[in-house]
């Protein structure tokens, strides 16, 4: 057949066969050769042996990643072997290692509102039991954060009759504090009143903004909010689990919020932390309210146009001043390789001596007050102070592995709302109302669904 | 003949979608220029001042070079496995009747594989992976990528075998060949094209996990560079400058093979037409 | 005489059952069912668990299922999710393939063309979210500055539901039309021209020679295209992530997302695995329509050719 003399040409085969014999080959034997060269481990044979501390990844640990852990290695003897990995990975990870004991790590390195979950589920130790030495120095808020169940607030009615124990050690206070630009506040604003009327007489948008804030749904508009909603007596949740939010009190801290609409950046409802840092650090924002990360970059020249310009203080007060606490925060696993080194380390890194060097290092967020307070560190790293009096008025969010859902409900009403409110520019009191409560009712029949929380 | 304008048009059209297309490639490699405050500090489509500080965080910070390494075997194995497996079985599938109604059912299956959300699969192929020591190695992935792959090789493969009559074959065997060596020296290079475009898709898709690799892996061992991506995404803040640098550093090796392959794209055989 | 015998015996191919087929297709089983049948029961088994403080702590029947249908926002991620991927996956197809025929003529360049045009899917689609939210980005993207260049209003894509939405589905048609493009060039590249040149000769036009001829024949190629994307579609993931995490309110909050929070930052493994199964349960019924229309469109091609 002609035709089939036409289709084909044979050496484009065997050409074909050999660049994908070729290829697969090479990198079969690529492999090999770079796992060869690369990849060693940190063998802990020597006479202190190793810990295992695993984390996810945070500019604010970055301090221990690259000076604390080799201190402790020369000071005690036992090797650190780090991993960090991603926020949520981590977290999977890690309740997996605990759950199934499987031993990979010695301390696990938590977010906060991870503790109620990895307490009650037996993922980390209890550190009262294992005679782990609390600091009396350690500010009492940042070390609550520990216990489980909480020693304050509501509780789980599975736990409601236990002792509270520490599961937990605080290692970095990160905690809300107010960012203003000096040069529109001469002294720090007190109340969100002081807020208000700065940026009535001051604020120019675009040119200058008098407030930004994060307004993406979920997690990052709440804590745009809890320092409002706590200022003005409201509350995430009560005692009794029934939201905190949708009375008056709530209604009013998120008007609050709409007032400062026309000064801020109009795309507010989209902005995570850096869209709404940018404005500050570009000196084109007056305030605002974050957590302590921030304090490593206002006077960085790389990442701000205001070096020495911003100065810090506790959260706006109505009622009173309410900043929400988030925490760094290292937990025993649940079945440690080196137990009594994880000991150790927590002991060590939340001695008075070293927190005093962590605040030197670079001002982050020590957990101890002497290291808060400390006049070397607070000379050089003038937002220290105000990180202990937030730490002082901080109000924990409610203790509960469903912490993250309730967090997600509120979240979406609240961008809700937001948008709403930049859209319509006006009815402020219907549109918070309509929202917030719509945020707890669903809250409520969540919790409910899910069971623990309210009677039997 | 045709005219000169209609070419013309032609070629507008082409380099107007060719701009669109790469503008925010172009973006990306400008912002991953920049210095962190300048990324914010307005529309610049060029940067007041340029720095390979991004990229230098990229490989010192973040063991970038680790994580090509491990994607680059890690896709380049399993990927070959895939393609060897599936192009088999599409052949079986679209020459053969088989019984008991195995054509559709094979078909389905391999597109539930597909279906599996990432999701129902992580946890799952930890526990197994975990039992069998495989944890945290290239090799692990490579076995999961090669399994999941297949499923839709089989399915782009068989898609492409079918268009291709098969008289072609029938005179092959004809003149001695087994069904084998047909299938090599006559099926395969007809479907040339349709195998570039399936490994392209392949390599992508397999390069780009990011749930699965995220989950099986734990130190830059084995983890591949989307994990290495995610650790530029902190909890609260991610870093735009290496954000951008990763991108363009990490597309480069698909950049390249799809130059490589590219020439596949069209088949080298002229099939009938007439100009 | 011998030769003509044997011809006539091996053209009998396709209806004799032979061994070989099943050793071709049998790898390939075993290599699918190693990544799926395992995950596929413990998902269905973690389903029908209640999960607390991260584990499971008991049997829950169907109490999930029941949860999840009962949930307002599992429907309103799917009707999301629905929207999008019809939306997106038309588009993607109706412009690759328009990308396709432009490109399967003989162009100079046409290897830097076709390369230039897959570029968007080579990056990796959390710097994709990541590129296009600083593009959409109120005060120091692209797109506002252009639209106010342009005499309209400043959208803020990002801020606002619809706009969002649509910001979506655009970065979506940004990435992925390549992989049409792909597809549907080695599709197009693959048809015998035979038939084509005769209508041609016929006096055909260029619409009837695509609609009544080339159509019919990228069927089969068509269709599979389509049903990859869109299974790929439901589950995007990370550009969104990225780009609005779900927002503003629930507009962009596909299933994938929910998913994936309700399993791994709610600590809900089981209902997660109740709403994915649903999911994929629905799917599959889909793609089983999916594959006999493409059935059937093989073995019409067979008939005329």
């Amino acid at each position: 057949m002609a035709r089939l003399e036409d289709r084909f040409d044979p050496r484009l085969t065997r050409r074909q066969l050999v660049e994908r014999a070729a290829g697969v080959g090479a990198a079969l034997s690529l492999g090999p050769l770079l796992a060869a060269c690369g990849g060693d481990d940190d063998e802990g044979g020597d006479d202190g042996g190793k810990i295992v501390i695993g984390s996810f990844q945070d500019n604010a640990l970055a301090p221990l990643r690259d000076v604390f852990f080799k201190r402790f290695t020369d000071e005690t003897g036992i090797k650190v072997q780090y991993n960090e990995t991603n926020y949520d990975t981590w977290y999977q990870n890690a309740k997996n290692d605990g759950r199934n004991k499987s031993g990979n790590y010695d301390v696990y390195i938590l977010d906060d509102n991870w503790v109620p979950e990895f307490a009650a589920g037996g993922i980390i130790k209890n550190l009262d039991e294992l005679g782990v030495k609390k600091n009396p120095d350690i500010l009492a808020k940042g070390l609550d954060q520990g216990y489980w169940p909480p020693k304050s607030g509501p509780r789980l009615k599975d736990f409601e009759n236990d002792d509270p124990a520490l599961y937990a050690l605080v290692i970095i206070d990160d905690v809300e504090i107010l960012y203003y630009n000096k040069e529109h506040f001469p002294s720090a604003p007190k109340t969100w009143d002081d807020i208000y009327n700065g940026m009535k007489s001051k604020a120019d948008p675009p040119k200058l903004y008098g407030w930004a804030a994060r307004g993406v749904k979920g997690n990052p508009i709440v804590q745009t909010y809890l320092p409002l909603l706590n200022a003005y007596g409201g509350s995430f949740a009560e005692d009794d689990w029934k939201p905190g939010f949708a009375g008056p009190e709530g209604v009013a801290a998120l008007e609050r919020l709409f007032t400062f609409i026309p000064y801020m950046p109009s795309g507010v409802a989209a902005f995570d932390t850096d869209e709404e840092t940018q404005p500050l650090l570009q000196g084109k924002c007056m305030a605002l309210t974050e957590y302590t990360g921030l304090v490593h970059r206002i006077d960085d020249p790389a990442s701000s146009q205001v070096v020495k310009k911003i100065d810090t203080a506790a959260t706006p007060a109505q009622e009173k001043s309410g900043p929400a606490i988030g925490t760094f925060i290292a937990g025993i696993a649940s079945a440690p390789p080196n137990e009594d080194g994880a000991k150790q380390f927590l002991e060590w890194f939340t001695s008075s001596e070293i927190q005093k060097a962590f605040a030197r290092h670079d001002g982050s967020a020590a957990v101890t007050g002497s290291a808060l307070r400390d006049a070397q560190a607070s000379n050089k790293f003038r937002w220290l102070p105000s990180i202990a009096d937030a730490v002082d008025n901080s109000v924990p969010k409610p203790r509960t592995p469903d912490e993250p859902k309730m967090e997600d409900i509120l979240g979406t009403a609240l961008n809700e709302a937001l948008v709403e409110a930049i859209s319509k520019k006006s009815g402020y009191t219907q549109i918070a109302q309509k929202h917030l409560t719509d945020a707890a009712n669903e809250t409520t029949s969540y919790l409910k669904q899910q069971g623990g929380y309210f009677g039997a | 003949m045709r005219s000169a304008a209609p070419r013309i048009g032609l070629y507008s059209l082409l380099v107007g979608i060719l701009l669109l297309t790469l503008f925010p490639f172009w973006w990306m490699i400008v912002t991953s220029l920049k210095r962190p405050v300048d990324i914010f500090a307005g529309v610049a489509l060029w940067p007041q001042e340029t720095t390979l500080d991004n990229y230098r965080v990229l490989f010192e910070q973040h063991h970038f070079r680790a994580f090509l390494v491990n994607s680059i075997t890690i896709v380049a194995v399993s990927v070959g496995i895939s393609l060897v497996l599936g192009t088999l079985a599409a052949y079986a599938l679209t020459r053969f009747r088989l019984r008991l109604g195995l054509n559709d059912s094979a078909l389905v299956g391999s597109l539930l594989v597909r279906m599996l959300p990432a999701i129902l699969l992580v946890i799952p192929l930890y526990i197994v992976l975990s039992k069998y020591q495989l944890l945290d190695t290239r090799l692990g992935l490579i076995l999961v990528y090669a399994g999941l792959n297949t499923s839709f090789v089989v399915w782009l493969m068989q898609s492409f075998l079918d268009e291709i009559p098969r008289e072609i074959e029938e005179a092959a065997l004809v003149d001695g060949d087994s069904r084998l060596s047909a299938l090599r020296r006559v099926v395969l290079p007809l479907a040339a094209p349709g195998i570039a475009a399936t490994a392209i898709f392949s390599v992508i898709t397999t390069y780009n996990d990011f749930l699965l690799a995220l989950t099986l892996t734990s130190t830059p061992d084995a983890q591949t560079v989307p994990v290495g991506v995610s650790t530029l995404i902190g909890k609260i803040q991610i870093e735009w400058g290496p954000m951008a640098a990763a991108g363009v550093v990490g597309a480069l090796p698909i950049v390249i093979f799809a130059l490589i392959v590219q020439r596949h794209f069209v088949r080298g055989l002229t099939l009938g037409a007439v100009k | 005489m011998a030769q003509a015998v044997a011809t006539e015996a091996r053209l009998g191919w396709r209806e004799r059952i032979s061994a070989t087929p099943y050793f071709l297709l049998a790898p390939a089983i075993v290599a699918l069912a190693a990544v799926s049948v395992y995950p596929l029961f413990y998902g269905i088994r973690a389903s029908l668990e209640q999960y607390r403080y991260g584990r499971e702590v008991g049997f829950a029947g169907l109490d999930n299922y029941r949860a999840v249908y009962h949930d307002e926002t599992f429907w309103e991620a799917l009707r999301v999710t629905l929207k999008f991927v019809v939306l997106a996956v038309t588009i993607e197809t109706v412009l690759g393939l328009l990308l396709a025929l432009l490109v399967a003529r003989e162009l100079r360049f046409a290897g830097s063309i076709r390369v230039g045009l897959i570029l968007p899917m080579t990056i990796a689609p959390v710097v994709v979210g990541v590129i296009w939210r600083l593009l959409y980005a109120s005060d120091i993207g692209v797109v506002n500055p252009l639209f106010s260049a342009l005499g309209l209003e400043e959208p803020d894509v990002l801020a606002h539901t619809t706009s969002a939405f649509v910001g979506l589905v655009v970065v979506d048609v940004w990435e992925w039309t390549p992989l049409l493009f792909l597809i549907l060039l080695a599709g197009v590249q693959g048809l015998p021209q035979e038939p084509l040149e005769a209508a041609r000769v016929d006096g055909a036009g260029t619409m009837r020679v695509f609609f009544d001829h080339m159509l019919p024949l990228l069927r089969p190629v068509l269709l599979v295209a389509i049903v990859l994307r869109t299974i790929d579609a439901i589950g995007t993931f990370d550009q969104v992530f990225v780009l609005t995490r779900g927002g503003p309110g629930t507009a962009t909050q596909l299933i994938s997302i929910y998913g994936y929070n309700t399993a791994f930052r709610f600590s809900q493994y089981g209902q997660a695995a109740a709403m994915l199964l649903s999911l994929l349960a629905f799917m599959s019924i889909l793609m089983v329509v999916a594959i006999r229309l493409m059935r059937r469109a093989a073995f019409g091609v067979e008939s005329e050719a």
